[in-house]
């Protein structure tokens, strides 16, 4: 039997707009449809009705339920893959193709599994493909030929997707009759309300129902934006976590792609209706086999006939009013099997090569065999309860009714509607309207409790209204009979190609709890989350089991409710890169910049080498403004110093400053810093770059959780200076010239002090007297938005005596020629504070120090030394990660090359490592394995410090 | 009952016949008494039933699981195997692991999809470029295939990525491990299960442990005559389904490793973290190999049916919670974005979380303790499903020899007491 659909006459319930055509093109056809049509209804009004082909068979399917769920209508539409068809509005210029076709829809080599389909039992590839092992690989890439779903396109733009922050007093989700019931009376109770609607339209059932039914709409919809609803249609809640934490995804908003609205609700109403099931019987995923709502959809809302020739089983109204749309639309009913008598359909066989696969005939269970090219089934409903399970409900099965049904939701959710009940369309509205006053009221509750318990808001309006206890009037269930699976075996799973004899035979192999049953066969897996497939695959379980479905319970349904795209999860993607105020001058300097965590610095100007020497013969500035800055206020912060560091705080004079090492409680080095003393109760800390937001963490920890009795009051200040490194031994000349207010003579401010005072006309900036280069410096913090001009005024009155910039990379060739450590370089996960040599700062006398019983115990064995190590060859530089081995032909680890470079200063190689104790001793003879395989020679040196040793320069 | 062999020809001929295959695991009720009960339906667990029936011959044995068979964290991660870690001790322990997932297919007789596709750990800073070199140089010293390449060369294997120099993380390198790939998680545990089953091993879902019996011991910090804690020698458990006396009781759960642990009066040293996963849509396969940033917390694989599967790092409260957030979807969406800009329209389809029990030196509790018959395999953090196979062996061998192998001697629950922590932190694959 040949099938062409055909667009019916034009009608009021209609939603496409026949005045503007669009035109678009499907599998390289272009065809004309109308503003208002799905991909799915245009496609169906231009006569085809296969849309692709299923995963693992590659069967021609068809329009199934004609919504956003159906399994069937999976299309590519540009660059965008697996796009619902019977969701997505047609648009002008749209290339739409199908998916999981190969050559061709019309031809299809891989639908000869279709033929094997008895051998490829669900789980097949468990069973087969072990020998030869080493054939699996080839195996391996032909299954994954077989991966459903359309193409990405590598190329796809990043589009624009936003995201907006909401905190309305009710959302509801859904707007059926109820929710928009629920919504009008929760406003006209004075609640700011959301109401999110999945569809194009707000009515629900109402827009395939009767005229009268679509008035009621129309008249609640008006209502609704009276009251100031706000209403998002093609929307839909994602996801209900903690505390009513909404993700609510809107596809149609002017502008972006799509926006993620993330709600904090006072109250969630779920008003998600309920979902029709299919039949499982053989032939049942047959183009032509559809279910009552997608019939009802396509006749009443795009004007489409879905078949000529229809047997429709009938288990509710919903199928006894699709008989009634049939008729309407000009269809002949050549049977209608009535399942509340016991009757139902037994089988369905189809006939027609390639795209004119269609639905032939039908068997009834009396055996009676009709000719029909449609069959429409109404055999009962599924509550898409997915947002009540994210809220902790487990749903409970009432055999009467034959559905699941909602369990206890907490407090602030509330569910109304189809959901939970069935009625009249004005039982609905009430019930829907008492939620949304009962959601209203809570709501209020919670606002007042807010307010009350927040200070700085505004003064609450008298008492606590009274909590408002749920005395709704429970919506009816009609009885309904339990119409699952046929005699025969058919699809339970459309997307993933399981059916219920692969159900059999996995709980046959022991399977048989839904959870095991999921993962073996992978039903319920697919894009509607199991939606469509659940209980079906719940009730062919039982079945297989001798059990009932409420003894075999469901699966956990996860979030989100509906896929999202990575786009509108990810937003605009904002990473901000840290730089400081003096970044415009490196730029403008054509400095090299490299990325240091969340900081772009200036890795080099000119070359690194010239830079080391300048600074090490005349001075050198450098921004080393990442450094991790904490002021720590109060009378208490000794104490927790002495905590955190190895070394002893309680003495530090005001204008002291000492270096420290902080562990973790495993003994590991976790951070190293100076902290200064600026006043009788202030300190100023300074951490590595990239252990800033770690330490302020670590300290928080400490404070907050094992001594909320300390009085110490932490501000991370890092941004708030820009910090200013001054090296070199014209630096004393240097600062004379911009420094007011300071005595710099080596007396006065000598090497590890601090003073605060006034450079370059800018007051309060803190001078600290340190040496990481090992050269005679001071490191400025000057308040962050003063930066540049400090940096330039230093820069012009340093002209005469030799002065320039240096980047990260000279700073890092001096600290090594000086034998300065860096955390997380030289060090590493599992470095104790011993490795680090510096034994006289681990002060084991202390009451107590984060990580001293580690450390007691790591010095008391063995452990690794970091060391400096020269190459015999001084112009070989080992790279860092170079492994040193027990000797020339051993491949025994015994340590490593953690630093590198090569030294101006020295005009040698220059290294730092780790090394196991037995060979850390100075002089001795090391083998180096370099990264190219080659083997060298070098020696440990007796001191870290390459260069002056005695540190003569930064304290002179 | 006897196994039926798994093979294409009996695929064949069942199909032809129409015959299902019998049960892949027997369903068994409890007995009285058992030579060991392990607690714990997982890999782990499963594991150390099947070496313990395979290599030592003690088949008398029993997995009591709360719920189903790797219902826990078997099921739950994100199916990536490999062996490149930092330390000498990590790369043998971890090669043995990936020998045996090699061979499982064959060894079992039921295919558990290892995927060798190879495993890149991409590298955004020249510190973790460093850190990268000094894996690749410990690897080859060990003779695991692992080295470090370019953008260029990260490009060829991964198409998707985008590694040019002017992104917010520009890739500056990778640490290329071929060996590494995924398995299909499920399929390991049923493999276990099956081939432990056809030695007589008793799995018994749904079996929850209410207590461990003891006598002896020193008692426990809510009883002190109860005869567990230290001294103490097991005698069995009770379980919702009765009583099981036990000379030897294995704990090989996560999650609740130190609730378990507690019925015998040890005190376990752990934490537990959620750690959240997700998995996409699926479309036509494009990412041939594992790609990790641990600077965005991200790794990801292309599953055989089209879906992307992503993991993250763990949740940093601890709690017994595994709902998932909104906030995790949307970073690793952004971040995923970063490392693969065209994937924007494909879909996230769902979300959850596994529990992960930490130890303060992120290394594993693995053996005898100082109750008497009473056995640890837990503390396994992110890490776990990865060593599942060499820890069941190297399990089975401390229960049938009553001492500890080698590969697990470091692992010692009295470490923590005796100031020998292993901080084996590379395996966990943290900044370090």
């Amino acid at each position: 039997m040949s099938f062409v659909s055909i667009r019916l006459p034009s009608a009021g319930s209609e939603v496409i707009d026949r005045a503007r055509p669009v035109t678009f093109s499907w599998n390289g056809k272009k065809l004309k449809a109308f503003t208002g049509d799905t991909i799915a209804s245009a496609i169906l009004a231009n006569g085809d009705h296969i849309f692709g082909r299923s995963m693992k068979y590659h069967r021609p399917r068809g329009v199934l339920t004609a919504d956003f769920w159906d399994p069937n209508l999976f299309v590519q539409v540009d660059d965008e893959p697996n796009v619902r068809a019977a969701h997505r509005l047609v648009e002008n210029g749209m290339k739409v193709t199908s998916q999981n076709v190969w050559p061709s829809l019309k031809y299809d080599v891989k639908a000869a599994n279709g033929l094997v389909g008895r051998f490829l039992t669900a789980g097949f590839y468990y069973k087969t493909f072990m020998k030869p092992a080493k054939l699996w690989p080839a195996y391996e890439r032909i299954l994954a030929r077989f991966a459903p779903g359309g193409e990405v396109d590598l190329d796809t733009p990043h589009g624009y997707y936003d995201k907006r922050y909401a905190h309305p007093d009710v959302v509801v989700a859904g707007a059926g009759p109820a929710g928009l019931a629920a919504a009008i009376a929760a406003a006209r109770a004075g609640a700011s309300v959301m109401l999110v609607e999945h569809e194009h339209q707000v009515g629900g059932h109402l827009l395939w129902g009767s005229d009268d039914d679509r008035a009621a709409a129309a008249g609640m919809l008006t209502d609704a934006r009276n009251l100031g609803v706000e209403i998002l249609t093609n929307s839909t809640v994602t996801g209900r976590y903690e505390d009513n934490w909404l993700g609510i995804l809107q596809r149609n908003h002017h502008i972006a792609e799509e926006r993620l609205i993330k709600a904090r609700a006072k109250m969630l109403i779920v008003a998600g209706g309920l979902i029709e099931r299919p039949y499982v019987f053989a032939g049942n995923d047959i183009p032509g086999v559809m279910t009552s709502g997608a019939v009802r959809r396509l006749i009443t809302m795009y004007g489409i006939k879905p078949g000529t020739r229809a047997v429709v089983l009938t288990a509710n109204e919903s199928g006894d009013a699709a008989v009634a749309d049939l008729e309407r639309a000009g269809v002949e009913i050549a049977e209608v099997v009535d399942g509340r008598t016991g009757a139902f359909v037994r089988s369905a066989e189809g006939s027609g090569r390639g795209t004119n696969h269609r639905l032939s005939a039908v068997t009834l269970s009396d055996g009676t065999k009709i000719d029909a090219d449609l069959l429409v089934t109404a055999v009962g409903w599924t509550a898409p309860t997915s947002l009540l399970n994210m809220s902790g409900d487990r749903p409970v099965y009432d055999p009467a009714a034959a559905r699941f049904f909602p369990g206890k939701t907490p407090d602030n959710v509330l569910a109304t509607g189809g959901m939970v009940g069935d009625g009249t369309h004005d039982q609905l509205v009430a019930h829907g309207a008492a939620t949304g006053t009962l959601a209203a009221g809570r709501a209020a509750v919670v606002q007042h409790r807010l307010q009350a318990a927040t200070a700085r808001a505004a003064a609450v309006d008298g008492p606590e209204p009274d909590y408002p206890e749920d005395l709704r009037t429970p919506l009816g269930r009609d009885p309904h009979p339990a119409l699952f699976r046929s005699t025969t075996h058919g699809m339970v799973d459309y997307s993933e190609d399981v059916s219920s004899k692969d159900l059999f035979g996995a709980a046959a192999e022991g399977f048989d709890s839904v959870e095991l049953i999921k993962r073996f066969t992978t039903a319920t897996m697919g894009p509607s989350q199991g939606k469509l497939e659940t209980v079906n695959t719940v009730a062919v379980l039982a079945e297989a089991r001798g059990e009932t479905i409420a003894e075999v319970g469901t699966t956990v349904w996860r979030p989100p409710y509906a896929p999202i795209t990575l786009g509108a999860l990810g937003g605009r993607v904002f990473e901000p890169v840290r730089v400081s105020s003096i970044q415009s001058y490196h730029e403008s300097k054509g400095a090299t910049p490299i990325l240091a965590g969340q900081w772009i610095r200036p890795e080099h100007y000119d070359d690194p080498q010239a830079e080391v020497t300048n600074t090490r013969t005349n001075v050198g500035i450098t921004d080393v403004t990442p450094l991790g800055k904490l002021d720590l206020k109060g009378p208490d912060v000794p104490k927790l110093l002495s905590l955190l560091y190895t070394n002893k705080w309680m003495q530090l004079p005001i204008g002291g400053v000492r270096y420290g090492i902080m562990c973790a409680e495993d003994g590991v080095v976790l951070d190293d810093g100076v902290t200064a003393r600026l006043g009788d109760e202030h300190y100023l800390m300074t951490t590595t770059s990239s252990g800033a937001g770690g330490v302020w963490n670590w300290i928080e920890n400490w404070l907050q959780t094992e001594h909320p009795d300390w009085q110490v009051h932490v501000t991370p200040v890092t941004t708030g200076f820009t910090s200013i490194n001054v090296a070199g031994p014209n630096s004393r000349k240097l600062m004379g010239r911009v420094v007011a207010g300071v005595d710099l003579s080596n007396e006065a401010f000598p090497y590890m002090n601090v003073r605060t005072g006034t450079v370059a006309g800018v007051d309060d900036c803190v001078m600290w007297r340190i040496g990481f280069t090992g050269e005679l410096s001071y490191e400025i913090q000057v308040p962050a938005g003063y930066g540049l001009h400090v940096w330039e005024a230093l820069l012009a009155d340093g002209k005469d005596l030799g002065i320039a910039p240096f980047g990260l990379e000279a700073q890092r060739v001096m600290r090594l020629e000086k034998g300065h450590f860096i955390v997380g370089q030289d060090t590493d996960g599992l470095s104790k504070a011993p490795t680090t040599g510096m034994t006289g700062l681990l002060k084991l006398d202390k009451d107590d120090w984060t990580g001293m019983p580690e450390v007691k115990w790591a010095l008391e064995g063995d452990y690794p030394h970091i060391v400096a190590i020269q190459p015999t060859d001084p112009n070989c530089v080992p790279e860092e990660a170079c492994q040193i081995l027990r000797g020339p032909e051993s491949n025994e680890i015994v340590g490593r090359i953690t630093s590198s470079r090569y030294s101006p200063t020295l005009n040698r190689s220059i290294c730092l490592g780790q090394l196991s104790p037995e060979f850390a001793e100075a002089g001795t003879e090391l083998t180096v394995l370099l990264v190219n395989g080659e083997r060298v020679t070098a020696k440990v040196m007796k001191h870290h410090a390459h260069f002056d040793p005695e540190g003569e320069r930064l304290r002179g | 009952m006897a196994n039926a062999k798994y093979s294409a020809a009996g695929l064949f001929i069942r199909g032809a016949r129409k015959k299902t295959w019998p049960r892949v695991w027997r369903e068994a009720e409890p007995k009285k008494a058992y030579d060991v009960v392990i607690v714990g339906g997982g890999v782990h667990g499963l594991a150390t039933a099947y070496y313990l029936a395979s290599n030592h011959g003690i088949t008398n044995v029993a997995v009591v699981d709360k719920a189903y068979l790797g219902s826990g964290g078997s099921g739950r991660n994100t199916a990536i195997v490999r062996s490149n870690y930092l330390t000498p001790e990590g790369v043998a322990f971890y090669d043995r692991s990936l020998d045996l997932y090699n061979t499982m297919s064959t060894d079992l007789n039921l295919n558990v999809m290892f995927s060798e596709r190879g495993h890149m750990t991409l590298a955004h800073t020249d510190s973790a470029l460093r850190t990268m070199n000094w894996r690749a140089e410990v690897n080859k010293l060990q003779g695991i295939d692992s080295s470090v390449i370019g953008p260029q060369e990260v490009k060829r294997e991964a198409p998707s990525l985008d590694v040019s120099a002017n992104t917010r993380y520009p890739i500056l390198g990778a640490l290329y491990h071929p060996p590494g790939g995924t398995i299909r998680h499920d399929a390991v545990v049923w493999a276990y299960a099956r081939a432990a089953d056809s030695y007589g091993v008793d799995l018994i879902q749904k079996c929850e442990v209410l207590d461990i019996t003891c006598e002896g011991g020193e008692g426990s910090e809510s009883d002190s005559a109860d005869g567990k804690g230290a001294g103490g020698k097991v005698t069995g458990v009770k379980t919702n389904l009765g009583d099981i006396s036990a000379p030897i009781v294995v704990n090989c759960t996560a999650g609740w490793a130190s609730t378990i642990s507690d019925m015998a009066g040890v005190k376990l040293p752990i934490t537990t973290h959620p750690l959240q996963a997700a998995v996409t849509e699926p479309v036509k396969t494009f990412l041939p190999t594992v790609v990790v940033s641990g600077s965005l917390h991200v790794y990801v694989s292309q599953t055989d049916r089209g879906e992307l599967v992503f993991g993250a790092s763990v949740d940093p409260v601890a709690t017994y919670d595994m709902r998932g957030t909104l906030a995790f979807t949307e970073e690793l969406a952004g971040h995923v974005l970063e490392l693969m800009p065209g994937i924007s329209k494909m879909r996230l389809l769902r979300q959850w979380a596994g529990l992960c029990d930490m130890t303060p030196d992120y290394s594993p509790v693995m053996g005898h303790t100082q109750v008497g018959g009473y056995l640890v395999d837990v503390g396994w953090g992110t890490y776990g499903f990865k060593a599942g196979p060499v820890s069941g062996e190297q399990m089975a061998e401390a229960i049938a020899t009553e001492s500890m192998p080698e590969l697990i001697a470091p692992f010692t629950l009295s470490r923590f007491t005796e100031g020998t922590l292993v901080g084996e932190k590379g395996a966990a694959a943290v900044g370090h």
